[in-house]
């Protein structure tokens, strides 16, 4: 135990005297939260908007008047149906669609609670994050002036009166809006395989690892104290992708976040029995990144993240069996968007959960003390 | 008692033999020096000796223990300074002798005692907290062999530790080896330098692989009828 401890506290020291991994540790999710997304053209210039009135009442009208005015949005009128709205929304013709329920004004002043539904076009999940924060905003600052200036204190301290529903119109599943919790994925992958692999093959090249060698220490020692320090950085990596996911792109995790912390766990261990498997079989860092690099490509295009697995060939389907990072990319879909519950992943849990005993095991049995 | 017993120790890659059919036996507390041009074969041979490598034929027991077949006992007695620098060049002096000395099982309390006084011996105590890589060389090379008898093995294999180093902080560094002699830790240590040859008790010449002469210096020198190890090395490589 007390070896194990040393080594991750020597490990650790490692890391954080490395400019060039804490950069890597530190940046790297910034940079590719912040850029990544937005190479699909995300700006946000003006939002289109348009409006459901089941009211019509002086209350709701002032309410649309206030989108008008505002410089975020740009009205497309008043809507009947929702069927249209929802043409105009597959058409990209709106990004918003606010329904103002009926009894909207009385139960306003009444001081009743009221429910605005909120329709987001999530075909583009920036758009829709960042403009869902407007689109409240302006619906909250108005009720509140509402109710001081009718002298409802009671409305204007509990703003739990009014509450939005949002939905978010994204049929087809179009793949931009997975981009985003993808960036998750890439992250962990990238902790967990490719700089472990590197890392180790690093200590091959420069002979440290001759000196820890000649040393009574156990195999299963030596890659436990290389094992638990990356899992905590991947984990602190996954973290810190979650505050920056919500903190962009006000995406917050649907699902349990324990749940998803723990299938994180998991799918690091797979990644980190890759990424020692792969540095008992690479000779050089060179050789290292090369095998690393091939993989994450075949597992990043069948994974999901660029294409909806659904359409893919029947050979390509079978190959994601074997694909950690499809099962992976799947359980973020589901915790993330779409709020669902360990049972919805279970399958997933265990596939992974096996490949990680599989993955590990084979690093062990391939990482030799001694060469022949 | 013997420290080191080579049995028909042979070691091939592919084709190549790179140490064929070598014998030795190494007494307890002996300096012994393994001589031999570039190429000869005394790195293969000790990194079999450290459990490093697999011998493709014989044998060689370590402190009794069969390199075959006991390389985990083998190592718990055994201290290996290799012919490349390897202690840690991102942590500091006394990080990386903690991070050994705790490996091989030393308690914290004691292991403070022993880092301290080690390096107070090599008057290295003000660079306790200096970053390896940030130390000259031949402090590197007192340092990774305070390191490799830390824990006080029964033999030490030291590989070319003087290699590249100056000849003040050469002479010093034998001095630590028979300081290390004389508390009972056998020497097994390669060397490109004659007056290092005349330190060790018995040396033997090491050429393509296998072991052509062994003896004291004096037997050597006598046997081949020159005054110094040096003559005794290039008549024999001329051989
Ligand atoms: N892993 C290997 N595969 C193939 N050949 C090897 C390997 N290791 C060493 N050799 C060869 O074996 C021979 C002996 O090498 P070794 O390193 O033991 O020599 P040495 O006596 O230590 O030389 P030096 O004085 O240069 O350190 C050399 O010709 C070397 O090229
Ligand atoms: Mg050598």
């Amino acid at each position: 135990m007390r070896i194990i401890l040393m080594l991750i506290k020597k490990e650790f020291l490692q890391v954080f005297r490395s400019p060039l991994l804490m950069s890597i540790l530190i940046v790297a999710p910034m940079v590719q939260f912040i850029l990544f997304p937005f190479t699909a053209d995300y700006e946000i210039k003006v939002l289109d908007i348009a409006f459901i009135d089941n009211d019509n009442s002086t209350l709701s009208r002032q309410l649309i008047e206030e989108f008008s005015s505002s410089t975020h949005f740009r009205s497309k009128g008043m809507i009947d149906s929702k069927s249209y709205a929802d043409q105009l929304m597959k058409a990209d013709k709106i990004d918003f669609l606010v329904e103002i329920p009926l009894n909207f004004e009385k139960n306003v002043m009444g001081q009743q609670g009221t429910t605005i539904a909120i329709t987001a076009n999530a075909i583009n999940t920036v758009k829709a994050g960042i403009g869902c924060g407007y689109v409240q905003t302006v619906i909250g600052d108005y009720l509140k002036e509402t109710a001081e200036n009718s002298g409802m204190s009671a409305f204007s301290d509990n703003a739990q009166l009014f509450t939005t529903n949002i939905y978010w119109y994204n049929e087809q599943m179009n793949y931009k809006n997975l981009i985003v919790p993808g960036i998750l994925v890439i992250l962990v992958t990238l902790i967990g395989a490719y700089v472990t692999a590197l890392n180790l093959v690093r200590e091959k090249e420069i002979g440290t690892i001759e000196q820890i060698n000649v040393t009574p220490i156990r195999k299963w020692q030596f890659l436990l104290g290389k094992m638990i320090p990356f899992w905590i950085l991947g984990m602190a990596e996954f973290i810190m992708g979650l505050f920056l996911m919500k903190l962009i792109f006000s995406i917050t995790v649907q699902g349990s976040i324990p749940v998803l912390l723990t299938i994180t766990a998991i799918y690091l261990f797979v990644m980190l029995g890759l990424g020692f498997f792969i540095s008992a079989v690479a000779e050089n860092q060179l050789q290292a990144m090369f095998i690393v690099f091939f993989l994450f490509i075949v597992f990043v295009l069948l994974s999901g993240l660029f294409t909806p697995t659904e359409g893919m060939p029947e050979w390509a389907k079978f190959i994601n069996y074997l694909n950690p990072m499809s099962f992976y990319m799947d359980v973020i879909k589901k915790m993330v968007l779409k709020g669902c519950e360990f049972s919805d992943v279970k399958i997933q849990t265990i596939t992974l959960s096996v490949m990680a005993v599989i993955l590990n095991t084979a690093a062990i049995l391939s990482y030799k003390e001694s060469s022949k | 008692m013997q420290s080191i017993v080579a049995k028909d120790l042979t070691k091939q890659f592919g084709t190549f033999t790179a140490v064929n059919h070598i014998n030795f036996e190494v007494e307890k507390g002996e300096i012994f020096g393994f001589l031999g041009a570039n190429g000869a074969g005394k790195t293969t041979a000790i990194k079999m000796m450290s459990g490093l490598l697999l011998p493709t034929s014989g044998d060689a027991l370590i402190g009794g223990y069969s390199i075959r077949t006991e390389s985990k006992q083998i190592k718990k007695h055994i201290g290996y300074m290799s012919q490349r620098f390897s202690l840690y060049n991102d942590l500091t002096v006394f990080e990386n002798m903690q991070l050994f000395g705790t490996v091989y099982g030393i308690p914290p309390k004691e292991l403070k005692q022993r880092i301290n006084n080690s390096l107070e011996e090599l008057m290295l105590l003000d660079k306790k907290n200096s970053l390896v890589a940030s130390i000259p060389l031949g402090w590197k090379q007192k340092l990774a062999f305070a390191t490799a008898i830390l824990h006080r093995p029964e033999i030490v294999f030291l590989d070319e530790p003087t290699s590249g180093v100056d000849p003040i902080v050469r002479r010093e560094f034998w001095k630590l080896i028979y300081q290390a002699a004389a508390q009972g830790i056998t020497i097994f240590v390669t060397t490109h330098y004659m007056d290092e040859a005349e330190y060790c008790h018995r040396i033997s010449i090491m050429s393509d692989g296998c072991l052509k002469l062994i003896g004291t210096p004096d037997e050597l020198k006598q046997q081949m009828g020159v005054n110094s190890i040096e003559e005794v090395f290039v008549k024999f490589v001329n051989r």
